[in-house]
């Protein structure tokens, strides 16, 4: 087969026209409410699969409206698929760069391409020879061919649109990130020529395709025509408006239409069983719900109530036995993320369980997205359910709320982050760590502990702390994990740490806030922040400039602990003069409840900064500590020096004094130097000592074994 | 002589010894406490001064984490620690195989520390040399697996769901575990042979070759069939442990102490291993 495709020719003018009618109806009548208010983009494409050779053949016109007050004399196109087109493209230099884990290897037949054959304005204007690869990113590779810049015939002026007819071929890459195919099982993503997102008076903001990063784009409104073999089962993004066999050819074309959306992904696979289910908001929501969350938010209930949605699951015939499972997190998930951040505003959200070894699980695109999972599963685990809810949560942050995944990475996968787990503690609360041996399921022979995902997250992200700020361009970070750990767990510690500090009803109002206003938008960290300060009412730039600008850990602990008794004679020389540091004088930081011939023990506390991150003004720590009478006292320290040191004086020794007993600053990066106890507990150590032990002897037996 | 009769005398063989077992565990017990001393003292002082305080935003295991993750700049440090505590193990566990094996072999059935040590410095060498000798069989045995293995790779890389991915794994697995099997009771036979047929060490390789040639499969089977209760029995044992709850002082003393019994118990499965082979050997060496 020589790849070409064969579409249906249709008058191209006429086409045109109406194409053009139909986006002046969609920018001049909106009706819908909470739709993008300016929309610069509009697609309609038509592309055939052909599976033996891995290649898609498409055509189409996209509209690009031009919104800003400049004059622009440019069209800049993502062309993703390059990336996976040989080892010179940005994305496979990082990849090689990599020293901790490869994400990306390639074998010879594995490479893909996008290749545009045609390129013309409405009017024929051939825009192919002005067409070039840039790489606008530092440093410069000239490589590089997932950016491509196209003159045009005149700089277009504010408010005029352009129509793009184009033609393009791509080939599927097998490994690809995100993207890929194995055997006749397809999932395509990032397949289609992308405008960048033109920023008025900065210009195209349109990146390479990176290792560590994800995408940006404009809201759109898509129709899409795929015709694939009728053996295949398809989804896609949107809704599926028409479906019609070809007994002659042998194949399907599907007509998916969505508004309102920056991106589109589609699948296609034989393996696939499709079940649809509602989410009923009155079946699943309580009133009593409905209630408790509007006083939350200072809302009616009836502000918050939630529309019903069509769920759509593509699941491989051999997961199909956790159908009901994959619906029931998908429905939680709909159900917290619509109360708290607003009512998921589409019809349909197509779950996809991505076909087998094509490298596309847990991925988000707009009403759809990938989940993942293994045909034997742990019921203690809830392994699919954080994909799923993560992954829909996208809808939110990334899907609605568009922020550039290129520049700010965190704002929608910190936000997220931190959403899953509480969406997760909401529904399910917490989980045991899987343990797998060669795709078997092991907890129900090794305990695993059942902890919350913002625990672990907070937990595994400390490390990278002094590493990388949490804001920073996504091919900056040092590497991959660094990248990932930063912009997924420490930004999400950081919101939950804010969410304790500010308390929950502010918190919640903040979020909706923010979701609510930047809906069909491009926010930034700035507006996160302009949000954060004018809801909570509180200055805290000092928050977001140590944790989120800066590269800096935050520790704070309990250095030493001292109790001894005082004496009850002090030897030297006394005159009877009172001195301003007269033994008998108390300080302000002192207690004594000194009674005639009892013991007195003299406590001291040394409170200890060791992280470079430090309390913002007018923010204090507590120290709470706690005495073997049951006796509390509580301190404040305000953090800026790097140690302080409490003394107390009680007819009793301590028990145990815990810094931040009420677990506010999780952005700490060693909770377990916060605690210092005299007496208490030795079970748990002791069961560790045995464990650890144990360990050690079987090793040394399975060697001696062995020899 | 039937199945159970060599069970019988290898059991019967391996009780009468049992102190074997213990001194092993003992000396056992000694290096991993001194390899478990340097992390064991970093979690303890590092979890609120020896004690931990009740008020803890995490559950205990992660805390374990966190300190652990907290010194990571200590791990490389402890890597050649303990990596040099396995290498010079491994020196000491030649010669307690020496122990283990002349003890256990020898018709006199007193077992004191004494005798044992001697049994260890006896035979030490001749097990070195046994060791080094095996190496070029344990190339084999990797050449073979990988071999053996091939088609069940090539059969998990064309596969379309996960099933034939996990299955052949699994099977690999066994493979492994199988082949193991057969070499490993190569060296155990040479082993025998050294000390009670006093043969130096080719000899005893060239004899339990000739051996091996005429009862591998029945021997290997026995050995195999061993290993399978060995190893339910293990599986028992942890699922056992997995239900005592180590919230209470109580708990996690019984599980120590079962913990304990579980090691006691696989060493002396060696030994009824090392009895077993012995008795199979004797009873059938005349007929090579």
């Amino acid at each position: 087969m020589d790849g070409r495709i064969v579409l249906k020719k249709k008058p191209d003018t006429l086409k045109a026209v109406l194409l053009m009618f139909w986006f002046i109806c969609l920018v001049f009548l909106k009706s819908w409410a909470g739709q993008a208010e300016d929309k610069p983009l509009r697609y309609d494409l038509e592309v055939e699969l052909l599976p033996e050779v891995r290649m898609i053949q498409a055509r189409g016109t996209i509209v690009w409206s031009n919104l800003s007050q400049d004059y622009v004399p440019d069209i800049q196109l993502h062309l993703y698929w390059n990336a996976f087109k040989n080892e010179l493209s940005t994305m496979a230099k990082e990849a090689r760069r990599e020293t901790m884990y490869k994400r990306y290897q390639v074998r010879k037949d594995d490479w893909g391409y996008l290749k545009i054959t045609s390129l013309t304005t409405v009017d024929g204007y051939d825009l192919m020879p002005t067409a070039a690869f840039i790489s606008p990113d530092e440093p410069p590779n000239p490589d590089d061919q997932t950016v491509l810049k196209v003159d045009l015939p005149e700089p277009l002026a504010p408010g005029q649109s352009i129509i793009l007819k184009l033609q393009f071929q791509a080939k599927v890459p097998q490994n690809g990130i995100r993207v890929g195919c194995y055997k006749d099982g397809f999932f395509i993503s990032q397949w289609f020529p992308k405008p960048g997102v033109y920023e008025e008076g900065k210009g195209w903001n349109c990146h390479q395709y990176h290792l560590n990063s994800e995408f940006f784009a404009d809201f759109a409104d898509f129709k899409v025509r795929i015709t694939v073999p009728q053996n295949l089962v398809v989804g896609a993004c949107g809704e599926e408006i028409e479906r019609i066999d070809d007994p002659v050819t042998g194949k399907t074309t599907y007509t998916f239409e969505q508004q309102d959306i920056h991106d589109f992904a589609w699948t296609a696979s034989p393996r696939f069983i499709k079940i649809e289910r509602w989410f009923r908001a009155e079946d699943q929501v309580s009133p009593e719900e409905y209630q408790t969350i509007a006083e939350l938010l200072e809302l009616t209930p009836e502000e918050i109530k939630l529309p019903d949605v069509r769920m759509i699951l593509l699941i491989e015939k051999q997961h199909q036995h956790q159908a009901e499972r994959h619906f029931k997190a998908l429905m939680a998930a709909i159900k917290y993320y619509g109360l708290w951040y607003g009512p998921y505003p589409y019809r349909t959200i197509t779950m996809v369980d991505p076909p087998f070894r094509t490298g596309s699980g847990g991925m988000e695109y707009p009403t759809l997205f990938t989940a993942g999972t293994s045909v034997i599963l742990d019921k203690k685990v809830l392994s699919p359910e954080q994909v799923i809810v993560h992954e829909f949560g996208h809808n939110y942050w990334y899907g609605l709320v568009a922020n550039n995944e290129f520049e700010e990475a965190w704002l929608d996968e910190g936000i997220n982050t931190y959403s899953t787990a509480k969406v997760l503690e909401a529904a399910y609360g917490p989980s045991c760590l899987p343990v797998r041996f060669n795709g078997l399921p092991l907890n129900w022979l090794l305990k695993t502990p059942a902890i919350y995902d913002w625990q672990l997250g907070r937990l595994i992200s400390g490390p990278v702390a002094k590493l990388d700020p949490i804001v920073k361009e996504s091919w900056k970070f040092y590497n991959s994990v660094s990248y990932s750990l930063n912009v997924y767990y420490r930004a999400a510690t950081c919101l939950q740490t804010l969410e304790r500090y500010l308390g929950e009803k502010s918190w919640a109002k903040i979020m909706r806030t923010y979701h609510m206003r930047y809906r069909f938008k491009h926010p930034t960290i700035e507006d996160f922040i302009q949000v954060v300060k004018e809801v909570s009412a509180k200055d805290l730039n000092w928050f977001f400039k140590e944790f989120f600008f800066k590269a800096k850990d935050f520790d704070y602990a309990i250095g030493a602990v001292e109790t001894r008794i005082k004496p009850e004679k002090f030897l030297g020389i006394f005159d009877d003069l009172p001195t301003k540091h007269s033994p008998q004088t108390k300080t302000n930081q002192d207690e004594t409840t000194e009674k005639a011939g009892e013991k007195i023990y003299q406590t001291s506390v040394t409170l200890r900064r060791y992280g470079q991150a430090r309390l913002g003004p007018e923010v204090t720590i507590k120290l709470k500590v706690e005495f073997e009478d049951g006796s509390l006292e509580w301190r404040e320290w305000d953090g800026q020096s790097r140690w302080v040191r409490f003394n107390f004086e009680k007819p009793v020794k301590m028990r145990q004094a815990v810094l931040d007993p009420e677990a506010i600053w999780l952005v700490d990066t060693n909770l377990s130097n916060n605690y210092y106890a005299l007496k208490g507990s030795r079970e748990k150590i002791s069961g560790l000592t045995g464990d650890f032990l144990w360990l050690m002897q079987s090793l040394l037996l399975s060697v001696f074994n062995l020899l | 002589m039937s199945l159970g009769n060599y069970l019988e005398a290898g059991l019967n063989r391996a009780l009468s010894r049992f102190k074997i077992a213990l001194y092993l565990w003992l000396i056992i017990s000694v290096v991993a406490l001194i390899a478990i001393t340097p992390i064991g003292s970093l979690v303890r002082s590092n979890l609120g001064h020896l004690t931990l305080s009740q008020d803890l935003s995490m559950p205990f295991e992660l805390n374990i984490v966190e300190v652990l993750i907290s010194n990571q700049n200590i791990f490389a440090p402890y890597t050649v620690f303990l990596i040099a505590i396995v290498l010079i193990s491994m020196l000491l566990f030649i010669f307690l195989k020496g122990g283990l094996f002349g003890r256990m072999l020898n018709q006199d059935n007193r077992i004191n520390i004494s005798n044992f040590l001697a049994d260890g410095s006896r035979y030490f060498w001749k097990f070195l040399l046994s060791l080094i000798i095996f190496l070029p069989f344990l190339f084999i045995f990797f050449l073979l697996f990988r071999l053996l293995a091939a088609p069940l790779e090539a059969w998990s890389d064309g596969a379309v769901t996960e099933w034939p991915v996990i299955i052949s794994a699994n099977l690999k697995l066994l493979l492994f575990v199988l082949l193991l099997a057969a070499f490993k009771l190569l060296l155990d036979l040479v082993r025998i042979i050294i000390v009670t047929e006093s043969k130096k060490v080719w000899p005893a390789y060239c004899l339990a070759i000739k051996f091996l040639s005429r009862h591998f499969f029945s021997f290997w089977g026995l050995y195999l069939l061993l290993g399978l209760v060995v190893a339910l029995i293990c599986l028992g044992w942890l699922l056992v442990g997995q239900q005592i709850s180590s919230n209470h002082l109580a708990g996690i003393l019984i599980s120590i102490i079962l913990a304990q019994a579980f090691l006691m118990f696989r060493l002396l499965a060696r030994q009824l291993f090392i009895g077993v082979e012995f008795s199979y050997y004797s009873k059938r060496k005349d007929k090579v």
